[in-house]
């Protein structure tokens, strides 16, 4: 397809318009995947896991060399100034004592109110632990990869979380690494609470790191810039009492929330198993009629 | 030209690479395995890297590669980035076939031009990216979709003269 005119040749008139052709067939080949692909995105499953294991480990093992560089660069800035923090964390320690003694106190008495109330405690195990070593930098679509696959027993729609709050759900699953959906994509929808209130609200990601949260009632607007939300448990897919976000700023209907477990500073993220099992089995298919 | 003919040669044996016909295709998967980069972003302003490297070679020559190519190009810059398959296979061969199109209309080219050609073709690959996120459930308002477009068209002259190094390297001219 290099010139208008091959000349006189037939030879290369039929070939300029053969390759006319097949594009034209690459363009409609690739709008039918994407059909497919948009109606029902679990037919590349296997595919798109094959894609993730190529990619993880490089993306795993330069993780490792970042992280290693940015380690010796902070490593140097702690030295610097180092009698003003110092001070700093003495004063942080005394705190912290009369504090942990305050918890000690609070545990004590939790332990006896249960005890009071015969409540079992709901023991979750964690099915794998992984680093996140890379993202959707370059789309309008929140996702991360994750350095844990269908070896370590990942499934689909396995929740994530980190240390410090929830994280996402898993969509695709390689042997070696995964990809989550992050609570911060415009179709994560994660039933919530208030923590503050106990009001049940629904927190949807805006596709920019932060997630809107709306309450579930109509009404006066509940929030309050600095309020946790934590999953409900609701649907049965998120376990309940995972912190979620903090509300950073108030809009007419509700409010603008940063997750808690921010992605890119994330060490570890723990895939746990969805909190009723059923659930996966109704979020399949209601990810894919999602609107 | 005489005066290079006639010019010592120190340069024997600098003919074309070896692989010379396959170097552009392979920058192409090249710029798409970028995206395994360990970037952990919150905001998805990244350019994406496969349609500009296309974008580029395809605006330096009409040959960098058989154009049926942009087909399997595509497909493999989905499975790395984790865009809808069928999404780059698509957008991709229906880029060679504009560019063709635009090809037999233009009389001349200069930069500008070029770089107002691809930032056109910028732009129809971040909205389309946009409404394939809302058909995918993402429904985003386009304000989003601004500051990577703004990034990308930025960097595409980058891109462009990374890839005119490269083909100049790939045809044995230092």
């Amino acid at each position: 397809m290099a010139t208008a005119r091959p000349g006189w040749s037939r030879r290369a008139q039929y070939g300029l318009f053969f390759s006319f052709l097949a594009v034209i067939a690459g363009i409609v080949i690739g709008l039918i995947l994407l059909i497919i692909s948009l109606v029902s995105p679990k037919d590349f499953a296997g595919i798109r896991g094959a894609a993730l294991d190529v990619t993880g480990p490089v993306a795993s093992s330069l993780h490792e060399v970042t992280a290693t560089a940015e380690g010796l660069v902070t490593g140097a800035g702690n030295y610097w100034d180092a009698a003003r923090q110092n001070g700093e964390l003495r004063r942080d320690n005394r705190a912290m004592l009369q504090r942990m003694v305050e918890a000690k106190a609070i545990f004590q008495e939790n332990l006896q109110l249960k005890a009071a109330l015969q409540l079992r405690q709901h023991t979750r195990d964690t099915i794998a632990v992984g680093r996140i070593v890379g993202s959707s930098f370059n789309s309008p679509r929140r996702f991360a990869i994750l350095s844990a696959g269908a070896k370590d027993g990942i499934l689909e729609g396995m929740p994530v979380r980190s240390p410090s709050g929830l994280v996402g759900r898993i969509i695709d699953v390689g042997q070696l690494s995964s990809r989550v959906l992050l609570v911060s994509d415009r179709s994560s929808i994660v039933p919530a609470r208030l923590l503050r209130l106990d009001i049940p609200v629904i927190a949807q990601g805006r596709g920019d790191g932060t997630v809107d949260v709306r309450p579930l009632e109509v009404g006066r607007n509940p929030f309050k810039p600095g309020d946790i939300i934590i999953t409900s448990g609701t649907g049965g897919l998120y376990p309940p009492l995972v912190p979620v976000a903090r509300v950073i700023k108030l809009k007419d209907d509700g409010a603008i929330a940063l997750p808690l477990a921010d992605p890119s500073t994330t060490s570890f993220a723990i895939v746990e198993p969805p909190f009723e099992p059923a659930a996966i089995a109704e979020t399949a298919p209601a990810a894919a009629t999602a609107p | 030209m005489v005066r290079t003919a006639l010019s010592p040669t120190k340069r024997f044996g600098h003919g074309p690479s070896r692989y010379a016909l396959f170097v552009p295709a392979a920058t192409v998967v090249a710029a798409s395995l970028l995206s395994a980069l360990p970037i952990v972003s919150t905001s998805g302003w990244f350019p994406d890297f496969g349609y500009l490297a296309l974008i580029s070679w395809r605006l330096l020559r009409a040959d960098p590669w058989p154009a049926w190519w942009a087909a399997p190009l595509g497909f493999v810059n989905d499975l790395f980035t984790g865009y809808p398959i069928g999404f780059s296979i698509a957008l991709w061969s229906a880029t060679m076939l504009a560019l063709d199109l635009i090809d037999r209309r233009t009389m001349w080219r200069d930069y500008w031009i070029e770089w107002m050609v691809a930032a056109v073709l910028i732009a129809l690959d971040e909205w389309l990216q946009w409404r394939v996120a809302a058909l995918g459930g993402a429904d985003l308002p386009f304000t989003m979709m601004l500051p990577p477009l703004l990034i990308s068209i930025c960097v595409f002259p980058l891109s462009a003269w990374a890839v005119s190094r490269m083909d100049r390297w790939r045809l044995g001219r230092r």
